[in-house]
């Protein structure tokens, strides 16, 4: 038997108190719930000083977890949404590969490689079931207003929370559209003529899609700059923002009705 | 805790040493409990009284920036508040809350994982949830099951659209507190209109 606890561990009822007791705050996992209470014991050991050394070790082990949190956590969605684009190209040429090799021969290794690719594309939906779940903790803001998705995506294009909070709602809104944009600039300089596109990524939202093609760029505007005021909130604050995505709902509502 | 009339209206208060910390306003020693902004002030002003008391020993899930925890912060001055968020931005600025206060043991941690921080948080009186997640539920039973109590007491705050975004409010409702039942005794729930539009809270005390 094992418990652990902030300040030490039981082991076969004997207890060893920790020498470093930010390691031992940190690694205070026990998988069932403890058949004591963990104060209990350290007051025995803390005496009166319990509450006043938790809450310093606390305080000292969350600072640290949160400063190299704040670091890594847009990282990890953009480099996940990059993971689940080349897993796709991959499995898509993959499948090619399969189909021309069942033709040829039903050997087991065959099998086994259609498994393997099975596999493989099951392994998309834990990727974008992660995606959800960091965006929702990062980007609270952007994941209600354009779901977590389509937040993902313009993260990724934009590459970091810092530059998408950055960015005037107009760039947001062709986000993703960067190549048409591209052509079309070009065609314009060269004196033709060229429409310039309205929407990027976030185009690819329901609330865009399902509008009549008039008033799409109406929404997209509309969206793109409810987008930028939501991107700035998670950057700078991190907490919802309810009325942020009842307006884009209203706008929207509107817009489909008239 | 204290309800005073004061221009036209029942308004909260805590009395508190501390400086305000979200922008509310401080009268003397008390600080005002709005309940625009906290879910808790609303179920009070609703006439709801939870079982929070001086010496309550509490596990908070969902702390963000600690608008209402620094209000429970004041009411149990002789306990202590283990408070546990997971997202990173809201949890610093709530960081500076808990070196004000004595009695907040800050926890960066998924409220999901009890596990994690099963070796810090005590055996407690109280579990209050504000988490808006699609398994809120299932995320409140376990951490009952690791550090409640027999007969602790709790509230969780259900929003409708974050269990399911198009099924009819009521009937989410329905279907939570009957998944409370089995184990806890559900003691109130009530909407938090005017206050929050469609969340409701429900008070319950623990059958383990
Ligand atoms: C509605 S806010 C809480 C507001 C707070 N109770 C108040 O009144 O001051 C919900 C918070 O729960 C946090 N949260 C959601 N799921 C969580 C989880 N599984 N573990 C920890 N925190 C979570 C969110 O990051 C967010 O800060």
């Amino acid at each position: 038997m094992e418990y652990r606890l902030w300040f030490g561990k039981f082991v076969n009822d004997r207890f060893e108190k920790a020498d470093d007791l930010r390691k031992s705050f940190s690694e205070s996992c026990n998988s069932a719930p403890l058949p004591f209470s963990v104060s209990d014991i350290g007051k025995e050991i803390f005496g009166d000083d319990y509450y006043r050394i938790l809450r310093r070790v606390a305080i000292e082990v969350a600072e640290e977890h949160v400063e190299r949190e704040l670091k890594r956590e847009d990282r990890y969605v953009i480099s996940l949404v990059r993971t689940l684009d080349e897993i796709a190209n991959t499995a898509n040429l993959l499948d090619e590969r399969l189909r021309e090799l069942k033709e040829i021969k039903n050997s087991q290794l065959v099998e086994m490689f259609e498994e393997k690719l099975i596999e493989l594309k099951s392994l998309r939906g834990d990727i974008e079931k992660e995606i959800e779940d960091v965006m929702r903790k990062i980007a609270p803001n952007l994941s209600e207003i354009v779901g977590e998705k389509i937040g993902a995506r313009l993260l990724e294009k934009a590459g970091s929370l810092e530059k998408l909070a950055n960015y005037p709602s107009s760039t947001i809104q062709v986000i993703g559209a960067e190549k048409s944009l591209f052509k079309a600039l070009s065609r314009i300089r060269k004196g033709k003529k060229a429409k310039v596109p309205k929407h990027g990524v976030i185009f690819q939202h329901p609330f865009i899609k399902t509008l009549p093609k008039k008033k799409r760029g109406k929404m997209a505007r509309f969206m793109a700059n409810k987008i930028a005021i939501a991107a700035k909130i998670d950057y700078f604050r991190g907490e919802l923002d309810e009325s942020l995505s009842e307006e884009v709902w209203r706008r929207y509502e509107q817009l489909s009705r008239s | 805790m204290f309800k005073v009339e004061m221009e036209g209206k029942t308004r909260l208060f805590t009395r508190s040493a501390y400086p305000s910390h979200y922008g509310e306003r401080k009268i003397g020693d008390y600080r005002e409990w709005l309940p625009s902004r906290s879910k808790l002030a609303s179920i009070i002003l609703k006439g709801y009284v939870p079982g929070i008391k001086r010496d309550t020993r509490l596990l908070y899930l969902g702390a963000a920036t600690g608008t209402t925890a620094s209000h429970v912060s004041d009411i149990v001055d002789g306990g202590v508040i283990y408070a546990v968020e997971y997202s990173a931005k809201p949890f610093q600025k709530f960081l500076r809350l808990a070196m004000e206060r004595k009695n907040i043991i800050p926890i960066f941690a998924d409220a999901g994982n009890p596990e994690r921080y099963s070796g810090i948080v005590e055996k407690v009186d109280f579990i209050y949830q504000d988490i808006a997640q699609r398994n809120q539920v299932g995320i409140f039973v376990r951490n009952f099951e690791f550090f409640g109590k027999s007969g602790a007491e709790g509230i969780i705050c259900v929003k409708a659209k974050s269990i399911d975004s198009t099924a009819d409010p009521d009937e989410i409702y329905r279907k939570v507190i009957e998944s409370l039942e089995s184990r806890f005794e559900i003691m109130e729930w009530n909407e938090l209109e005017p206050y929050h539009r469609d969340h409701i809270f429900i008070s319950v005390r623990w059958k383990g």
